[in-house]
């Protein structure tokens, strides 16, 4: 068994020299304009399979915290001139701040009508963006000022340094789950995932948990805002508060494995990949087929594979590796 | 300022017609197959495509096109249930809430493939009619859209209540450990349950055709209106859906004519809120889930 871990390490090791070394190497700025796509997402899954993976409390509402971690931010900044590095931490504490009544809603409601009462009030936040002109420029929102390269203000040439600040909000978001897998929280949220009442007749305070990891969840996805308006120097309630987000941030680690460490990593490789594939065949009228196809992945998952691309990893990882007979 | 009132409270009503169509087939398919259909507005979209192009292809009145749009829509809904939903039934939500969004998923943007994002519309002669009623205005084609619609819920109320099937239906949702040992099948049930349930969402789609575009995001609008009135009314329970949708459409009314032109939402989640707040059981009290 030492020799597995070894290898772990190992592997782990050769991961991180890659990812470090691939801007330099590759200079498309198409190329890295998808590696970040790639990092942001699976950056936005992690978050998100904290609570919907390991607790299985299944939000659609994501897009709440990441646009609150975008408005935060930029308001700091278009406003007050404060770095966005302060306003994403910030916008953090704004989005852990609003999990709380938010949660304290929807957590009243299990299954099917939690992920609709999550959906509703993202739904919610955006129309009071949108209506109230006073909190943030309404429904045309603003540009960021472009002030060339200025990295104390998340301002970079090139795509190359933008990559390597979602790369360690993803290292960031990963070790966090893996450092929470590991303790007495871990196992708590798997077994409210597993059976609530049951967790809570052994006595788990479910509630207490629940709300804690949506804090958790809450303040990583603001953070993915918050990068992800700086990076196109531009904020409105229709991009911030986008639906597409809650659903990506769900999708990517149902995909690649619900409740596991990578696998919002390697759903969101999967779906990016394809997605970018599509868009260079089709060129740019892609209207319909991209979420047609994550739909059909979706689907087949569910069906045929519901523990995801990293069950299908594991039972391999069994069958020839480790020599065990795969789960049923 | 009273008749405004009123005027408000009847267009609310009108339109809350057609969402008790979508409410009731939601909470139906609660109550009985223990899921949440995410899909159901996307069948009201199909329900209006094909009231759309039997109009502009065969000059086929949308309201009369319902003898197409709900058999379609039903044996669709068998399909759905025997192919899709029967594989993920189980004590796990989670497939069973993304077999559904990811159908949802699938048929909108397959419709945006197929039909683009136009809005289609259909002129009917009695499209631009309206009755003029003691300074009331009552559009002629919402009328019927609001009669025929609850002359669909009235006779699914006799059907619950009257047939064998009916009853094998309501007896499945209440135990259906208890319902498979009275000899109920409750695959048959489940599959009539989904069929009768997407049936009422493509009347659904047919009778708004007359007033209304079809366009592919069209079921989101309507979706999200059962739901809330699904939660409002108590899971699983169809005269408290039905009441809650009437109620669901004159909030919706009053907060536009009072609040603004943009707020019918606003006041449709407000409500959604509320409920969860103060009553999540739903306004008739009763068991979440």
């Amino acid at each position: 068994m030492a020799d597995i871990s070894k290898w772990k390490v190992l592997s782990l090791a050769a991961l991180v020299v890659v990812m470090l070394v691939l801007p330099q190497v590759v200079k498309s700025s198409f190329a890295v304009d998808i590696f970040i796509r790639i990092l942001l997402f699976s950056f936005i899954g992690v978050a998100w399979n904290l609570m919907g993976g390991y607790a299985k409390q299944l939000s659609l509402g994501h897009a709440a915290y990441f646009g609150l971690g975008a408005y935060t931010s930029t308001i700091m900044q278009v406003d007050s001139g404060i770095s966005p590095w302060i306003g994403m931490v910030a916008g953090g504490g704004v989005a852990m701040l609003a999990s709380l009544p938010i949660g304290w809603l929807c957590f009243r409601l299990r299954g099917p009508y939690f992920t609709i009462a999550t959906i509703a009030t993202a739904q919610a936040l955006m129309l009071i963006f949108l209506k109230f002109r006073d909190l943030a420029w309404g429904a045309e929102g603003t540009t960021i000022p472009n002030l060339g390269s200025s990295p104390l203000m998340m301002q970079f040439e090139g795509k190359a340094a933008y990559y390597y600040v979602v790369l360690g909000l993803l290292a960031l978001g990963l070790v966090i789950t893996w450092r929470i897998e590991r303790s007495w929280m871990g196992y708590y949220l798997v077994a409210i995932g597993e059976n609530e009442d049951a967790a809570e007749a052994i006595g788990v305070n479910a509630p207490r948990i629940k709300r804690d990891i949506y804090m958790i969840s809450a303040f990583l996805t603001a953070l993915a805002g918050t990068f992800y308006v700086q990076y196109i120097y531009f904020i409105d309630p229709a991009t911030a508060f986008n639906f597409n987000i809650s659903i990506e941030a769900a999708l990517v680690s149902i995909v690649g494995g619900i409740g596991t460490l990578w696998g919002p990593v390697i759903g969101t490789v999967l779906l990016e990949t394809t997605s970018a594939l599509l868009q260079s065949w089709l060129g740019g009228s892609t209207g319909g087929v991209q979420l047609t196809v994550y739909a059909l992945i979706l689907m087949t998952v569910i069906l045929w594979r519901p523990a995801g691309l990293m069950g299908m990893v594991s039972d391999a990882y069994r069958r020839y590796v480790s020599r065990k007979p795969a789960r049923a | 300022m009273l008749e405004t009132v009123v005027q408000a409270v009847i267009n609310g009503l009108l339109i809350g017609g057609i969402y008790a169509l979508v409410s009731i087939g939601v909470t139906l398919i609660f109550g009985v197959v223990k899921i949440v259909n995410f899909a159901q507005g996307e069948f009201v979209m199909i329900g209006m495509y094909i009231s759309f192009y039997l109009a502009s292809q065969f000059g086929i009145d949308p309201i009369v096109s319902l003898v197409v749009s709900m058999p379609a829509l039903f044996v669709v809904g068998v399909l759905v249930q025997h192919f899709l939903i029967r594989r993920v039934l189980g004590p796990n939500d989670m497939p069973q809430i993304f077999l559904t969004f990811a159908l949802s998923l699938l048929l909108l943007n397959l419709a945006l493939l197929l039909f683009s994002a136009n809005y289609r519309t259909v002129h009917t002669s009695y499209s631009d009619e309206a009755f003029h009623l003691a300074g009331l205005y009552i559009p002629v084609a919402k009328l019927i859209a609001f009669v025929v619609a609850m002359g669909l819920s009235g006779a699914l109320w006799v059907f619950l209540h009257a047939t064998d099937l009916g009853k094998a239906m309501r007896a499945a949702a209440q135990n259906r450990d208890v319902a498979t040992l009275m000899g109920i099948n409750p695959d048959r049930v489940f599959c009539v349950a989904l069929g009768v349930a997407l049936a009422l969402a493509g009347a659904a789609g047919s009778l708004l055709m007359p007033f209304y575009s079809a366009y592919p995001f069209v079921g989101q609008v309507f979706v999200l209106m059962a739901f809330v009135a699904v939660v409002m009314g108590t899971l699983g329970n169809v005269i408290g859906a039905l009441i809650a949708s009437l109620l669901m459409g004159v909030a919706e009314s009053l907060g536009i004519q009072f609040v603004g032109a943009d707020s019918g939402l606003i006041v449709v989640f407000a409500l959604l809120l509320l409920t969860l707040a103060f009553k999540p059981n739903g306004l008739g009290g009763g068991r979440v889930r």
